[in-house]
């Protein structure tokens, strides 16, 4: 069995169980995924589907109980192939902003004169100009969380995950964060993997968007979205019949697969 | 200052932490408040103690407090051809006493911070060393001061390993319980970023445990404090618990309140030093 190095991520017949003996629960599987490199792609799916298992074995946060996960060729290691961004900013309280944006080019020995010019580089592209010296908790929710984008992106990897990065925001900073990101990805040639409940969000945001169903979660609909990512007004997409459509085929994939 | 104090202390601040603070007008009516309450009390103890020394009149069950001020006028001074007290001045032993509690706590509390460091990152160590912490913790310090006066003699020697012993404990449990609490959500995010086992220590879980690691060497340092008066009742002058101990075998009581008031006061302006030091270090103590 030779893993397919062309694949920005590939997970062949995966399986996750947690526990073991009759407390075992099998959280996710058997899954099969090829994500090919620049996709963006969306795993959507009710409570407790084990998309955030999924994202967890892509990060090389957990090792699969069966089959294997692979990224660009080899089994992923944290920190070594994908930036990640969780639900909560979880940025370090004792480091300023600039601080937590610049902790990954350390890691990657960026020197620091370097750092402190590509860490307002990455502040500027995330609408964050100015807040490197900042405290992380003057910033509210929604400029935190870009912090956490930013700081995932630090390094140029080639892989981007995000467990439902916008969830704990109000809906305006959603939106706008939607936006931003879409932009960033269309930008940039890096292949994202976005786990979310909101079937709005997987529409706006995904060139792929895969359905999970309920424990274990196994893929119930894999679709190919094709909206126009660069060139079009955000609120003139999310008005567009088609994106209707999609959002109708998905919501309706998501119901009858958490049934 | 005692142990008790600290904890004190620190639960309070634990517990004040507004979101929003009052505007200034009304912070500098609470302060006045404050230091006018603390200003009342003081006089008010002060007439207590009075009152008491006039009534039994016995200056050397209750010595009044101008006695005692009187003592310290004598005890800084060379008078009739006397040095201070038994030849050093009061500033003299206080000093030395206070290098000892330096000293000490300074290693005490270093040897806490790597073991406790250690405890809480390799399991075997917590669980070979925890009972035995626990149990050095559970001895009163003079309790093993005999066996370092037959290790070590009579000299320094004791007395700093006596203080250095009594410091560690508080430390090192503090330590390693910190430690091992590291929020599993910030070492996740530092390993996400590409950080090793060194990094994610220190950028995630040292920063995390300094709170607890500075209410960890308070306790330290009081501690230290309250043992220096027993490390010194054994060949201890210069230094003001062997100043106390001569005292009471003279029974000059006077002396005796004096290097009370001159431990208890350096104690709390030592206290004072830490939780600023602690304010500077740990600004994001309280938030999220």
């Amino acid at each position: 069995m030779s893993s397919n190095p062309d694949a920005a991520v590939e997970v062949r017949d995966v399986t996750h169980t947690y526990g073991s003996g009759s407390a075992a629960v099998t959280a996710l599987g058997p899954v099969d995924l090829r994500v090919p490199p620049g996709a963006f792609l969306v795993i959507v799916g009710a409570s407790g589907c084990g998309k955030t298992t999924l994202l967890r074995l892509i990060a090389g946060f957990e090792r699969p109980t069966a089959g294997t996960v692979t990224a660009a060729g080899r089994p992923p290691v944290p920190g070594r192939n994908a930036g990640l961004v969780f639900q909560q900013p979880r940025l370090l309280p004792w480091k300023t902003v600039g601080g937590n944006v610049g902790l990954a080019l350390r890691y990657a020995g960026v020197s620091r004169p370097e750092r402190s010019r590509r860490v307002a580089a990455l502040l500027d592209r995330v609408g964050l100009p100015h807040v490197a010296h900042r405290r992380t908790w003057q910033l509210s929710g929604g400029q935190q969380q870009r912090v956490a984008i930013a700081r995932a992106l630090a390094v140029d990897n080639p892989l981007l995950l995000l467990d439902e990065p916008f969830a704990a925001l109000d809906a305006l900073t959603r939106e706008r964060l939607q936006e931003d990101l879409r932009q960033v990805s269309a930008e940039s040639s890096r292949t994202c993997v976005f786990v979310t409940h909101s079937v709005d969000e997987a529409v706006f945001l995904g060139s792929r968007v895969i359905v999970l169903t309920r424990r274990p979660g196994r893929v119930a609909l894999d679709l190919d979205v094709d909206l126009p990512r660069t060139g079009v007004e955000p609120d003139e997409l999310r008005g567009s019949p088609e994106y209707a459509a999609l959002r109708a085929t998905i919501g309706h994939a998501v119901r009858a697969a958490a049934a | 200052m005692t142990v008790v104090s600290a904890v004190q202390t620190v639960a309070a601040d634990n517990g004040a932490a507004p979101p929003t603070r009052p505007p200034r007008a009304q912070r500098h009516a609470g302060w006045w408040r404050r230091v006018a309450l603390r200003v009342v009390s003081l006089v008010a103890l002060l007439a207590l103690w009075q009152l008491l020394a006039v009534l039994t009149d016995n200056p050397t069950f209750i010595p009044s407090p101008g006695a005692v001020w009187d003592r310290l006028v004598q005890t800084s001074t060379t008078h009739d051809g006397v040095r201070g007290y038994s030849g050093h001045l009061l500033v003299e032993h206080l000093g030395v006493s206070l290098r000892r509690i330096l000293i000490g706590s300074v290693v005490g509390v270093a040897a806490g911070l790597v073991l406790g460091l250690v405890m809480g990152t390799v399991a075997w160590v917590r669980v070979a060393t925890e009972p035995v912490v626990t149990f050095v913790r559970a001895l009163p310090p003079l309790a093993y001061f005999s066996l370092f006066i037959i290790w070590f003699g009579i000299d320094e020697t004791p007395k700093l390993w006596l203080l250095s012993i009594a410091a560690l404990p508080p430390v090192a449990v503090a330590t390693a319980s910190a430690v091992k609490a590291a929020p599993a959500t910030l070492v996740e995010a530092a390993r996400a970023l590409g950080g090793g086992r060194w990094a994610v220590t220190r950028d995630v879980v040292l920063p995390h445990a300094l709170p607890e690691i500075f209410t960890g060497i308070r306790l330290a340092v009081g501690i230290a404090y309250s043992s220096v008066v027993a490390a010194e009742t054994i060949n201890g002058v210069p230094g003001i618990g062997g100043m106390v101990r001569d005292a009471q075998r003279y029974s000059q009581t006077d002396v005796v309140v004096l290097g009370l008031f001159a431990i208890g006061l350096s104690g709390l302006l030592i206290d004072a030093l830490l939780r600023t030091a602690e304010d500077r270090l740990v600004p994001w103590r309280g938030r999220s």
